[in-house]
């Protein structure tokens, strides 16, 4: 009997013609998204290919010079793409794409499109993650809200009831086929998704890139949401008095979920996690470079104190009598100086960060779509989380290439001498690669995205269920 | 006629909504092959007592019982025996007579029945041929009840509802409805309709109880009284 209405149901739908155009224009919506982001893929990819060969035989390339000219000549590290931004690009516009590793200085991230983007851009890009989670609800809150609040006001619902069908059996077979007309919507959808993500590079790199669950798992964070929203729909439905009121308050529900509260997280989050302003940021970065991390060590201290200590380490009284180069001890020393520097004020601007992301997928207990938001980021890689392990890959791949070229500087040259390296040295150096975080790290992540939309579910169900027991025929 | 037992009985019913008594002490039975109608004005509790028989309201005490199952103990089974035509048929608009027959048919227990037999129900129920594929948005409201008495037959229907069927019919309309109630009672088929309508109920039911006040104050053979002394009775309970 379930399947008897669910088919009525999906018949009635499409022969409604509200549904033909609401499906045509989000699926076209979708396509063009899909279609632009994959484009952005190929295109970011490609560059991001090219760059990086690029910068990694500039290296190479450089000439004879001193190692420390080199580590300032440095290189650049670019962001890999993932597959999945093509759904979802996260906060890639804002985080920037390439960063310069260079002797001294833990440099900031350039080239963030969300700053060269339009004025009108602030309403939003057209991604298929923002069909997904504004426009599709919104669709089945059009095409559901009348579901059963109609029957009753048509007074079918007494026909219905009449025949001996149990609220249960009804309110699953409206499910069902509210359900099976949005599958007509999102499964092409979905294959064309999966098309898009093959074709963004050979398949062998794309099932290591992107595994095959998180592919899953993506979709199933939007079948949780998809079905949360289609038991709020329905739930509403089933408790309005009328069609209209039922039509009034999901549209209430939509705009809060879709509009306000992204907006108010956002405002929560930086009201109970605020970031320093940029300027005071790279101030304080300073101040505790001249004057030490505790504000009594000031640089010129910290350099006599080292000195000391490397002469009687040797147990030498100058540094020209050192068997090493104490220019090499120096800059090593001076490096690792101001890693502590930025551990301590980058390391605490990304917990800043990360509480803010964390802030923002518990405030998915207010609204699902801050939920699905987090999940869909992260399982496409493209959230916070992602980008901050790849600054740290950087910084480390920064500092590494510091204690190469310094030791290098130590052992083989004399303080005082000019010294230069080459080719030799250069390749000393290894190529960066970077490894982004396992599955179960994202997933550990997430869970609690994952919970929240389960329970949202839950509860969508529970007041759908409710609303059907104390159903009266009008 | 009174050897069978009534396929449908009100013992003792009572009804309440808060402080009002909609239905006080009412007992009746509708034997298989009978049209009883309920007489009475608004508020006088027919559609209450329709509403009960439905399962759609649980009585406050009494009982009511379809083709000897407590409505309250079995609510589906009861369903599955009876149809209701409601004073508005309304169907789904974007569905054909037939699709709308096929559906209902289905969700109310019938067998799995050919479109061809459907059709020939819908025929048989006077619906026009050329209207059976169309969409109901075009139907007048006589044709919607057509697809309604369908449906009843197409369940094979122990039991037939019927509130206020002929109100807003035309004459015309009314008689034809009428005259398929005859069939579906030369069937077998019990038949309780509320009405405002004394024409009508004199020459379709075999008997009628007049209701005030949500008590039967009468209850007669039809054979036993005219057109005119109907009228009086009904007229003489209303303004006592």
């Amino acid at each position: 009997m379930i399947s008897t209405i669910a088919r009525k149901e999906a018949v009635e739908l499409w022969r409604d013609g509200r549904f033909r155009w609401g499906a045509a224009l989000v699926a076209t919506l979708l396509a063009v998204a899909l279609l632009s982001g994959w484009q952005h893929y190929r295109d970011i990819e490609a560059s991001h290919t090219a760059a990086t060969e690029a910068t990694w035989q500039r290296w190479l390339s450089q000439g004879e010079k001193n190692p420390h000219s080199a580590a300032h000549y440095g290189v650049y590290a670019f962001k890999p793409i993932t597959p999945l931004s093509l759904v979802d690009q996260g906060v890639n516009s804002y985080t920037g794409v390439f960063t310069w590793l260079e002797a001294h200085n833990q440099n900031p991230f350039e080239y963030r499109p969300a700053q060269d983007a339009p004025a009108l851009a602030r309403f939003g890009q057209l991604t298929a993650s923002t069909v997904l989670q504004l426009l599709v609800p919104l669709l089945m809150v059009l095409l559901g809200f009348s579901a059963i609040a109609a029957e009753r006001e048509a007074g079918t619902m007494r026909l219905l009831l009449s025949a001996g069908v149990t609220r249960g059996t009804l309110a699953a077979g409206k499910a069902a086929g509210l359900a099976l007309g949005l599958g007509v919507l999102l499964v092409p959808a979905a294959l064309a998704g999966a098309l898009a993500l093959v074709t963004t590079g050979t398949a062998a790199e794309t099932v290591s890139a992107v595994s095959s669950v998180r592919v899953l798992l993506l979709g199933g964070s939007y079948m949780l949401y998809f079905a949360a929203i289609l038991g709020l729909t329905l739930a509403v439905s089933a408790w309005a008095r009328t069609p209209r009121a039922a039509l009034v308050t999901l549209l209430g529900v939509w705009i809060v979920n879709a509009l306000v509260a992204p907006r108010v997280a956002t405002d929560v989050a930086r009201t109970r996690a605020p970031l320093p302003a940029a300027e005071a940021f790279r101030q304080a970065i300073a101040d505790d470079l001249r004057n030490g991390i505790d504000g009594h060590s000031p640089q010129d201290q910290r350099q006599q104190a080292l000195r000391d200590s490397v002469l009687a380490a040797y147990g030498v009284d100058s540094i020209e009598q050192l068997p090493v180069n104490y220019a090499g001890i120096s800059l090593q020393a001076g490096e690792e100086y101001a890693n502590r520097v930025y551990d301590r004020h980058y390391g605490a601007l990304a917990s800043t960060l990360l509480a803010q992301e964390a802030l923002h997928r518990r405030l998915g207990l207010v609204a699902p779509l801050l939920a699905v938001r987090s999940a869909s980021m992260g399982l496409a890689g493209t959230d916070v989380y992602h980008h901050e392990h790849f600054v740290r890959a950087a910084e480390e791949h920064r500092r590494l290439i510091q204690r190469i070229l310094n030791a290098d500087i130590a052992q083989n040259s004399r303080f005082g001498e000019t010294y230069t390296a080459g080719p030799a040295l250069w390749a000393q150096v290894p190529e960066f690669t970077y490894t982004p975080p396992s599955l179960a790290t994202v997933l550990s992540n997430q869970s609690s995205s994952a919970l929240l939309l389960v329970t949202w579910v839950l509860l969508a169900g529970i007041a759908y269920g409710v609303g059907m027991r104390r159903l009266t025929p009008e | 006629m009174r050897s069978t037992r009534p396929l449908l009985e009100a013992d003792a019913l009572v009804k309440d909504f808060g402080g009002h008594r909609a239905v006080d002490g009412l007992s009746l039975a509708v034997h298989p092959g009978e049209i009883y109608c309920l007489l009475g004005p608004n508020g006088a509790g027919k559609s209450t007592t329709i509403n009960c028989f439905l399962g759609f309201v649980t009585p406050t005490s009494g009982s009511v019982r379809i083709a000897d199952r407590d409505v309250t103990a079995h609510p589906v089974e009861t369903k599955r025996a009876l149809a209701y035509i409601p004073e508005q048929v309304n169907l789904y608009r974007n569905l054909s007579g037939l699709e709308n027959l096929a559906y209902l048919a289905a969700l109310g227990g019938a067998q799995r029945a050919e479109r061809e037999r459907l059709r020939s129900l819908l025929v048989d129920a006077g619906l026009p041929a050329d209207a059976i594929d169309r969409r109901v948005s075009t139907y007048s409201k006589g044709m919607r009840q057509k697809v309604a008495v369908a449906l009843a037959m197409a369940k094979q229907a122990d039991v037939l509802l019927l509130d206020e069927p002929t109100s807003g019919l035309d004459p015309k309309a009314s008689n034809e409805f009428s005259d398929l109630l005859g069939r579906l009672r030369e069937r077998g088929v019990a038949i309780l309709m509320a009405t405002h309508d004394l024409f009508r109920a004199r020459e379709t039911g075999q008997r009628v109880g007049i209701m005030k006040r949500g008590r039967l104050v009468t209850e007669l053979a039809t054979t036993d009284i005219g057109h005119a002394e109907l009228e009086q009775l009904y007229l003489q309970h209303m303004h006592d």
